[in-house]
């Protein structure tokens, strides 16, 4: 059982992400997901003067993110996990996120996966910021993720 | 005496123009106390009472009701919800 989590600028390789994630002979499934950074301009062709960015909080992220990774490695069985998650400017359809699971059976993998994606979004320290034709606008979060939280409570 | 740093993220940082700022704290405060005092110290300082202004000490998350101990925190932060992934 181990984890690695990362909050860097640079782009990250999902297939050598994956190899780290399959090293266990037990293993006997993987599960990842990817986030990516949607189109949000709403002015056509103004796509090259747009700019999404994302802050976060330098100490604050990587404890959020270890310790989301600790409670599902105690909630289940699993043997890799892995986050990534970027900082910095962004353009559409970069990647920003990974996290990935590998666990002896399925369930746990998916479950786990889940689990993590859904505190990221509402337990660590990161804010979206998308600017278009100079204006720019940090954006809100969503109440639905928050109370995404709730499927997690036993 | 006791400094504690106190830090401001995305728009709360843009609002009050600064990143962060020390405090110097004689006994413990309650995080809302904390944003009390600084909203009366600086000019764009009542952004930090604004609905869904978040907290954290030690980089933990924290409530309005939680106490700051200026003998153990070293920093505290203020911040809009999160919007990460």
């Amino acid at each position: 059982m181990s984890s690695q989590v990362k909050v860097q600028q640079d782009d990250f390789n999902v297939e050598q992400l994956y190899q780290s994630l399959r090293n266990n002979n037990q293993t006997g499934g993987v599960v990842m997901f990817v986030g990516l950074v949607r189109d949000f301009t709403t002015v056509k062709n103004q796509q090259e003067d747009s700019v999404f960015e994302l802050e976060h909080y330098p100490g604050m992220t990587e404890h959020n993110l270890a310790k989301i990774v600790s409670t599902a490695q105690k909630k289940w069985s699993l043997h890799e996990v892995i986050v990534v998650h970027r900082i910095g400017k962004l353009a559409p359809q970069e990647q920003i996120v990974f996290v990935g699971v590998s666990a002896e059976h399925r369930r746990e993998a998916f479950l786990a996966c889940d689990f993590i994606m859904d505190y990221l979004k509402s337990r660590a320290a990161f804010w979206k910021k998308e600017t278009q034709t100079h204006q720019s606008n940090w954006v809100a979060a969503s109440e639905q993720d928050e109370a995404q939280l709730q499927r997690w409570e036993d | 005496m006791y400094k504690i740093k106190v830090c401001f993220f995305a728009s709360l940082r843009e609002q009050l123009a600064m990143e962060s700022t020390q405090v110097v704290l004689s006994k413990p405060l309650s995080v809302l106390e904390l944003k009390e005092k600084i909203t009366a110290q600086y000019a764009q300082g009542s952004h930090l009472l604004d609905k869904g202004i978040q907290a954290s000490i030690d980089f933990e998350f924290a409530r309005d009701q939680d106490i700051i101990d200026p003998e153990t925190v070293n920093e505290v932060a203020f911040f809009p919800p999160v919007t990460g992934g």
